[in-house]
């Protein structure tokens, strides 16, 4: 499959009004309203070349339909990385990560994926080929496109080739896992943001049982993960000891060996569904806020009788949030009332996983944001038929 | 009809009619426009909403203004018009050091907002040369860099949410955190042609425990340039990595008596940021690499003044320029780190073919160049020559791989040089955006768009 191909594909459907529904990984099907599959399905997959590898410039230009995981080896073989931090990092695309607009746990140190892009090549709803910035890691040449197509779950444009700018990637990491007993969870969040080494990513941990490592104390579970030179992880690590110890957390755990693949198992678990008795959602609050928040999700699924586990990354102030029941046909019962009362108490609560029929009936994408007349505009403009991803997007684009 | 309505809204302190007034206004650093219709000093977002529906009643463009400070003629208004100075919406709205986050007014001074986190132990990161001076407004309507953005980004990296008037004059806010299309990605470095930003929610960074300050010193430019790149393909991004050749640092040293040498042929400016634990690594590294690649000296900053100063000089350099020559011409360009020395050879070629004098000081870690043209604007065959200079850097660059602006903008000036490295089909998406939001071209109309470009006809969904 060429750029051309693709182009020429979505002119031909833009002409005759036929749907397209583009799919990487599948990894993120979970996020906005289900794919309506009723035309054609264009994937990335066979876009899964490396365009060009440029370590000296500290810049790499693949296609969209690259993985998460073949890219990561890519830059490993020069000592870097991009940290894209989406889950299911073997299926997961490049393309569909961005696409998806992504946000993981290691955006506050590093930034968020689209400050990693630095040029595209996109095909837009009528099939005509734009090309956006480039090479070079500064450029402000017109209006930055690329980053527009970011978070557009294709319904602007199928991204074809990425160009990324690339980091170091940290010497050594070491995961931290605590056991928090009875009344240390505010503090030990509290003290993280005063750590010299900033973590790479921080949670605090409720339920999951099985699919992420530590043990449970009276007030859940922590872990920390950093990343740096071995001088950092050593001051990191009496760092995190005494603020741990002065919240009251006699125990520390170190995680060495595999610290890596500790920390991509929690974020694996962003996106993990029971079969079709789990919903997930994502919101956004601040380190300062999220715990309370957390708590009070809980207790609404707690009334609603829905089992639930919490992810929540106390450097962004992110909270994963995920109810699920025993019984598939009990869960889609109460879902639907569960959702509205969610929203009453978090109106911009996301939608982030979940494949239970009903999901087309939550409120998947919650409040409208800002601009949303702006954004159909948009939509009309670069994708004039309506072609690409219908109904997959929020405010009926 | 205009003036008699802008001052029934705005109130008559803050309309500016008199041609003298209005002088000032039809410059930026950059060039001289027409004088605009009228000039006003918005005070609120209202008034600033009220504003653009009287200029689109009235036919007239309207042309967002910080500090003029911007080097392509991005403020310059070129149809006339209605100048929107953000001077007096110069607040910080709300300041959330615990959530590292300040929302500000357009026309705030970008250092002010690093002096006032600053006891915080935050900073504000865009750092573009003209800090001092230049807005956060500016800032954000050119997607400002400065020496710092190779490792904290550009002025896009830092803005977290917009409030803006649209074409229409009606208010509408993005938030980078909220799903749907990117808005803010779309509205930095737009410079005025989508909307007027009345507002900015900014991110703000915590001071780094430990900074220090290198000079690096070669004999040869081609030695120093080599070093950079070497230096980044190593994977080393420090936290600025300037570079100044002789004629630069002569210039500086002789304005400012910053310290550095005046003798080589290159000096490299390097920071790290960071832990204490890293920096002797660092500095050890960073240093074997510019030895192996020939330089004579190495130097370390002693003190927080010393560091000072050398920075002063470097942000000052610009200004320094006029001990040269009567005026000078900034290119902007930014080129593949790995090319830099190839870029830097053919400056000088071109310069020299035109028996110019250039300066170079400029943001070599990120490949972006800053050749400064020295000339006298009075000769008329000087400045002919400066143009075509101007152009043949332009063109070096896309040869090259690069792109036309690295951090200065499009604005009037570059317009034409959008065509190098795009294709119609690629202006035409960006046609698109524009067309969202400006359908009249009325908002800084001649920018960024090279004549002709157009949005494709859209047609009738169904």
């Amino acid at each position: 499959m060429t750029i051309e191909s693709i182009a020429q594909t979505l002119a031909t459907c833009s002409r005759e009004g036929r749907s397209v529904s583009v799919s990487g990984g599948e990894t993120l099907r979970g996020m906005g309203f289900p794919t309506q599959r009723s035309g054609l399905v264009l994937s990335t997959l066979d876009l899964n070349q490396i365009v060009e590898d440029a370590p000296e410039d500290l810049t790499i230009a693949v296609q969209s339909g690259v993985r998460l995981r073949t890219l990561a080896n890519q830059l490993a073989k020069h000592g870097t990385h991009v940290p894209l931090d989406a889950p299911r990092a073997n299926d997961a695309t490049v393309g569909g990560t961005l696409a998806a607009g992504w946000l993981g746990p290691r955006r506050h140190l590093y930034g968020r994926p689209r400050d990693f892009v630095i040029g595209s090549i996109a095909v837009l709803g009528d099939g005509s080929i734009a090309h956006a910035g480039g090479m070079v890691v500064k450029n402000v040449s017109g209006y930055d496109m690329s980053r527009l197509y970011v978070g557009s779950f294709g319904t602007l444009a199928v991204l074809v080739q990425i160009n990324l700018k690339t980091i170091a990637a940290p010497a050594v990491a070491r995961m931290f896992l605590l056991r928090l007993p009875e009344r240390t969870r505010e503090r030990a969040v509290a003290h993280l943001a005063g750590l010299a080494v900033t973590p790479a990513a921080a949670f605090w941990i409720d339920g999951h049982h099985g699919a992420i490592d530590g043990d449970e104390g009276d007030a859940g579970r922590m872990a920390i993960f950093v990343e740096s030179s071995e001088n950092a992880i050593q001051r990191a690590t009496r760092d995190v000891r005494a603020a741990m110890g002065r919240a009251g957390v006699p125990e520390t755990r170190i995680v060495d060996a595999g610290a890596r693949e500790s920390f991509e198992r929690i974020v694996d678990a962003y996106t993990a569904e029971l079969g079709e008795r789990s919903i997930t959602y994502r919101m956004t609050a601040f380190p300062d806020d999220v715990l309370p928040r957390a708590d009070a999700c809980k207790a609404l699924a707690q009334r609603f009788a829905l089992r639930n586990d919490t992810i929540v990354d106390a450097m962004n102030g992110d909270l994963i949030f995920r109810v699920s029941d025993l019984d598939a046909h009990a869960f889609g019962a109460k879902i639907e009332a569960f959702d509205d009362a969610l929203h009453e108490a978090e109106p911009r609560a996301m939608v982030i996983a979940g494949n239970h029929p009903h999901r087309a009936l939550l409120n998947v994408w919650g409040e409208p944001p800002g601009g949303i007349e702006r954004m159909r505009e948009l939509k009309r403009r670069f994708d004039p038929r309506g072609i690409l991803n219908p109904g997959r997007f929020l405010a009926d684009i | 009809m205009l003036h008699e309505r802008l001052v029934e809204a705005l109130g008559a302190e803050a309309v500016l009619t008199a041609p003298e007034d209005l002088r000032a206004y039809a410059f930026d650093a950059y060039t001289e426009g027409r004088f605009p219709s009228a000039v006003v000093l918005p005070a609120s977002t209202r008034e600033v909403s009220a504003v653009v529906k009287i200029a689109r009643d009235c036919g007239e463009p309207i042309v967002a203004r910080g500090a003029g400070t911007g080097l392509c003629g991005g403020a310059v208004p070129v149809d006339g018009g209605v100048v929107i100075s953000f001077a007096r919406m110069n607040r910080v709205l709300a300041y959330e050091p615990t959530r590292r986050r300040a929302c500000v007014q357009p026309g705030l001074i970008n250092l002010d907002l690093s002096r006032k986190s600053a006891h915080d132990g935050l900073f504000f990161a865009p750092d573009p040369s003209s800090q001092r001076i230049s807005t956060i407004g500016g800032n954000i309507a050119t997607n400002a860099g400065g020496p710092h953005c190779l490792s904290y980004g550009t002025t896009v990296n830092h803005v977290l949410a917009l409030e803006i008037v649209g074409d229409d004059g009606e208010v509408f806010t993005t938030d980078i955190d909220r799903p749907g299309y990117d808005l803010t990605a779309a509205f930095v470095g737009s410079e005025g042609t989508l909307g007027l930003v009345t507002a900015a929610w900014v991110r703000l960074m915590r001071l780094p425990e430990s900074v220090r300050v290198w000079l690096a010193t070669f004999g040869d430019v081609d030695e120093a340039s080599d070093a950079v790149s070497a230096i980044i393909a190593a994977g080393i991004v420090p936290t600025a990595l300037e570079m100044m050749d002789k004629v630069a640092t002569q210039a500086v040293e002789a304005a400012s008596h910053a310290g550095y040498p005046t003798d080589a042929a290159a000096v490299l400016l390097i920071e790290h940021a960071g832990l204490e634990d890293d920096m002797n690594l660092y500095e050890s590294q960073i240093a074997r690499i510019c030895r192996e690649h020939g330089a004579s000296s190495w130097r370390a900053a002693r003190s927080q003044a010393e560091r000072d100063a050398l920075w002063a000089g470097r942000k000052g350099a610009a200004g320094a320029m006029g001990r040269l020559a009567p005026n000078y011409y900034v290119q902007d360009v930014c080129v593949r780190r790995s090319v830099l020395p190839q870029a830097l050879h053919a400056v000088e070629r071109i310069a020299r073919e035109h028996r110019l004098i250039t300066a170079n000081v400029f943001h070599a870690g990120d490949g972006n160049l800053h050749p400064l043209i020295c000339y006298d604007k009075r000769d008329m065959k000087q400045v002919a020559a400066v143009i075509e200079t101007g152009n043949e850097i332009l063109r070096m660059a896309v040869d090259l791989g690069g792109t036309v602006s690295g951090e200065h903008g499009i604005g009037f000036e570059k317009r034409t040089a959008m065509t190098a490295i795009y294709t119609t089909d690629d202006l035409a998406a960006m046609a698109r955006v524009r067309d969202v939001f400006d359908p009249r071209s009325a908002l800084n109309p001649e920018k960024i768009f090279p004549a002709g470009v157009r949005c494709p006809e859209v047609a009738p969904a169904g």
